[in-house]
């Protein structure tokens, strides 16, 4: 017996977590209609791994494949802890940030892994080779499945080409939780990519300040979500972060004419007027950032401040 | 003790000093822009609350919050006053729900969480095992 309160505190989060645990270790039972029987990514490099150094050579593999040049020895000094002989998740997304591009962790399915590798992109994967209470650690990447054999092709270890049965390492994988991480080239979109989840991977990209890449992938992002008030948002957000203020512009007008309420989307355009020393429209645009309300309304009307204030500089 | 005390204080003072410099750096322009990602949180909130709604409407859901003698409408009006982490929880809760009406204890799962986080929880008779507050 325990009473409703500390149920609420504790139990919560307990059972949340319990299910989640349970419940995502589906069967692997993959829907076959949508893919083709064998796909192999060739071209994706192999860089073995230096002794129990799980993580740079993984790193390596999908980076370069998605168009970086890096070694495994220039990543070790940035994801490799010595003392655990591997690199923690959060490493490895920070890393790929460092080298502008999006890190995207897929939804914890084989049939998106596998949808991932039919569509040309190689997927770096956590397993734990050992147990549950007895963990071991390893990071692979898939580049390859055969489906009639029931098999996934991965670049391993020191093993350029390792077969693994679909059982196998649906257990490994499962007892890593069934992370994996995606690095496209920025002109390409992960094809399983959940529109809000891709977006904030692209948000974190802009707020390490990487606008130029984080442009580009807004630009991508656009091309399959053009009426994302985010995505435009980020697009002008990144334009502005490299000072270019009459493309911040035409951007910030673009998403205002799909969405005139958007008081982010006005304070912004405000900023960028400001900037460009047009004060009666950036006072205009402020204005009307301010009078919409919600939740940018504190903003405009720091915007508003601001503008009065360099105006009078003038 | 003493060596301690000194220590902290001399990294809080450090630590008020970046502080200060961040903010007297920080250009002052920077500060009023909106950013995506506070878009992406508002966008992500109201995909959720859309989701917990649509899951209150299925009429299994209802029929199982009704054998409870607990009103939906009462569950709604309690969702919309939710925070955002806690529509969070209960939007991924409802992944946990089963496709159709043919697994009673996904769906019971499922309630047992949504009144958890609505606080009715406390209000009800539902689970025997929960002690109540108003009695």
């Amino acid at each position: 017996m325990f009473n409703a309160d500390a149920a609420r505190r504790w139990l919560g989060g307990v059972l949340l977590s319990g299910i989640t645990a349970c419940t995502s270790l589906p069967v692997p039972r993959v829907d076959e209609s949508s893919l083709s029987s064998h796909a192999e990514l060739t071209a994706v490099g192999f860089f073995p791994q230096e002794d129990h150094q799980c993580g740079p050579a993984a790193l390596a593999t999908v980076l370069n494949a998605s168009g970086v040049t890096v070694t495994p020895e220039e990543l070790a000094a940035q994801v490799y802890l010595p003392a655990r002989q591997c690199s923690l998740q959060v490493e490895l997304l920070a890393a790929t940030r460092r080298h502008a591009r999006v890190p995207y962790v897929l939804e914890p399915q084989l049939d998106i892994l596998l949808r991932e590798i039919a569509a040309g992109h190689a997927v770096l994967v956590l397993q734990n080779l050992g147990f549950s209470w007895l963990p071991v650690w390893h990071y692979a990447v898939v580049v390859g499945f055969d489906l009639p054999q029931r098999e996934l092709i991965l670049r391993s270890g020191r093993e350029p080409r390792a077969t693994v049965g679909f059982g196998e390492f649906e257990r490994s994988w499962g007892l890593a939780r069934h992370w994996a991480l995606l690095v496209t080239p920025l002109e390409h979109l992960p094809v399983t990519a959940d529109e809000t989840r891709y977006l904030s991977a692209i948000a974190e990209l802009e707020t390490q300040r990487q606008f130029v890449a984080a442009a580009l992938a807004y630009t991508t992002a656009l091309a399959r979500w053009p009426g994302n008030p985010a995505a435009r948002l980020g697009l002008g957000n990144s334009r502005y972060g490299l000072g270019q203020f009459a493309q911040a512009e035409e951007v910030y007008r673009e998403l205002l004419a799909q969405q005139p309420t958007l008081g982010a989307a006005w304070n912004n355009l405000a900023m960028t007027l400001l900037e460009l020393q047009r004060w009666d429209d950036a006072l205009e645009a402020a204005q009307h950032a301010a009078d919409l309300g919600g939740a940018s309304e504190p903003a405009a009307r720091d915007t508003l401040a601001e503008i009065r204030k360099r105006r009078e500089k003038m | 003790m003493n060596l301690l005390r000194k220590r902290i204080s001399t990294v809080v003072a450090l630590m008020l000093a970046s502080f200060l410099f961040a903010s007297v750096v920080m250009p002052a322009a920077q500060a009023q822009m909106v950013g995506t990602d506070a878009l992406l949180h508002a966008q992500q909130l109201q995909q959720e609350r859309a989701a917990v709604a649509v899951a209150l409407e299925r009429a299994d859901v209802r029929a199982a919050l009704l054998d409870y003698g607990v009103e939906p409408a009462q569950v709604q009006a309690r969702v919309d006053s939710l925070s955002a982490d806690e529509v969070h929880s209960l939007a991924q809760s409802i992944q946990q729900l089963p496709a159709a009406g043919d697994d009673p204890f996904g769906i019971l799962l499922f309630i047992f969480v949504l009144l958890l986080i609505t606080d009715i929880l406390g209000l009800t008779n539902v689970f025997p095992f929960v002690n109540h507050r108003h009695r």
